[in-house]
């Protein structure tokens, strides 16, 4: 599973260590990875356990749970956690989510719902930031794209307006 | 850095504190030292470096900030209070919203939206409020919702402490004062938690409203959050202990909906349960917005009959 993480970079990187610290000792006692929910779970805790002194991280968790269904948890900064459809945090979030909550998770829509592939997802997602950065000041520069499925973990990047 | 330790022996959060200032000489040496004084703490023989150990039942350690007053900082910095009170706060944290619980002749009804708000954005609109501690016993969400979440957890594992050592399912007064007791332990430091225990055990049904702040009153009915005013003029208007199911269920819809339509901070989806002598059951998950429309309905066929 990927986790994104919004916030202070310092913060997201030592979030970052401690997880994979707790990731690799739950391998080594349980002699299996970790599944997404397990994952989720430890994240919210480990925010938690910071609660009088918080990890500046909003993060988002992305995985393949043990069905082979996608998901994604969202997180605040101090654990409380939800499996959604969609999400996003940061600076743009409330220029994502209505965006796509509409056009994936067909919210507040009479027409009738439709499958959609996965590049028809990727390139809603590559427009989705693109109109984020012409709205937000402090989105830009460039996208990293992480497609998890059943079969593993594919990076795509692509470039945003410089400005 | 100085941290706080649960540890059951009350001897009051400031007798720690006072304790930890005279081991810390140097404050400055141990910034980069994150790990050693924590293990000195609470070397159980587990070993030297080891991290502190979860005692089960208790959180692990709590990290505060390095500063004179670590509660008033993280009062003013970080709490989740419910209402406006981190309005000028940098970070926000995800809040509940309004929350209703009542004991009837045929159990406990609960009931509650779905909204959870972070200043004025919307974050969530499908928060489960309810938290189903054991297959006998509900808690509510209301104030922030990581700090429900998480020690509404806690309890289920103090629950099931108990009743494996005890061979016997926990009371509801029990539980409530459990959690209460968790709530007094960090009493102001600005966690927010508004919640109801409700369950059914031996002495019947049993519903305790528990807080933030240590305050735990047992109950015929409780409104909790932003837009518990609304709920309990709905409330106190229609309660009575003789309701049959139908009605109760009626009357725990309707409360939510008037609730979530006055409070901007209330919305969503009425989840409602109704806890009965085998445990609880989920009743219904309604959007309150077709709750409007029926309600409008109603009173239309009201007005013209």
């Amino acid at each position: 599973c990927v986790i994104a993480s919004a916030g202070c970079k310092t913060d997201v990187d030592q979030l970052r260590s401690v997880l994979d610290i707790k990731h690799k000792v739950y391998e080594h006692n349980h002699r299996k990875t970790m599944e997404v929910t397990s994952t989720a779970q430890m994240l919210s805790n480990t925010l938690y356990y910071k609660r009088f002194f918080p990890y500046y991280a909003f993060n988002v968790l992305a995985g393949v749970d043990a069905e082979g269904k996608g998901a994604v948890y969202s997180y605040d900064a101090i654990g409380s956690f939800e499996r959604t459809a969609v999400t996003a945090s940061g600076s743009g979030q409330a220029y994502l989510i209505p965006l796509m909550d509409n056009v994936i998770d067909h919210k507040n829509r009479n027409d009738e719902r439709r499958e959609l592939g996965r590049e028809e997802v990727v390139e809603i997602v590559k427009d989705a930031f693109v109109t984020a950065g012409e709205r937000d000041i402090y989105t830009g520069d460039s996208v990293d794209i992480w497609i998890i499925t059943a079969e593993g973990i594919e990076k795509t990047s692509f470039e945003l307006k410089k400005d | 850095r100085r941290s706080i330790h649960n540890d059951n022996k009350t001897r009051g959060v400031r007798g720690r504190f006072l304790k930890m200032i005279g081991t810390q000489a140097a404050i400055g040496s141990d910034i980069l030292d994150i790990g050693s004084r924590r293990a000195e703490r609470h070397s159980d023989g587990v070993g030297a470096r080891a991290p502190p150990m979860l005692r089960f039942g208790e959180p692990g350690a709590f990290d505060v900030p390095n500063v004179p007053d670590p509660a008033q900082f993280c009062r003013s910095n970080f709490a989740s209070a419910s209402g406006n009170k981190d309005e000028g706060q940098a970070v926000k944290f995800a809040k509940g919203t309004t929350t209703l619980a009542f004991k009837f002749n045929g159990g406990i009804i609960v009931s509650v939206d779905s909204r959870s708000t972070m200043g004025a954005y919307i974050s969530s609109g499908t928060v489960k409020k309810v938290i189903e501690i054991n297959p006998f016993l509900l808690g509510t969400m209301a104030g922030g919702a990581a700090d429900c979440s998480f020690w509404e957890r806690n309890l289920g594992v103090q629950c099931r402490m108990y009743e494996l050592r005890n061979r016997k399912r926990i009371t509801v007064a029990a539980a409530s004062k459990l959690l209460a007791n968790t709530m007094n332990s960090y009493r102001g430091y600005g966690l927010s938690m508004g919640t109801m225990v409700a369950g059914w055990d031996e002495t019947g049904p049993q519903l305790y409203y528990v807080d933030d702040d240590g305050t735990r009153l047992k109950g015929k009915y409780y409104s909790v959050g932003s837009g518990s005013t609304y709920a309990y003029g709905v409330l106190d208007t229609l309660y009575r202990p003789d309701l049959t199911v139908e009605e109760a269920i009626d009357l725990g819809k309707r409360a939510i909906y008037h609730a979530t339509h006055r409070d901007a901070y209330s919305g969503g989806i009425n989840n409602l349960y109704h806890v009965t002598k085998e445990g609880w059951v989920k009743i219904h998950s309604i959007d309150v917005n077709d709750m409007h429309y029926e309600f409008i309905e109603e009173k239309k066929n009201a007005m013209s009959s």
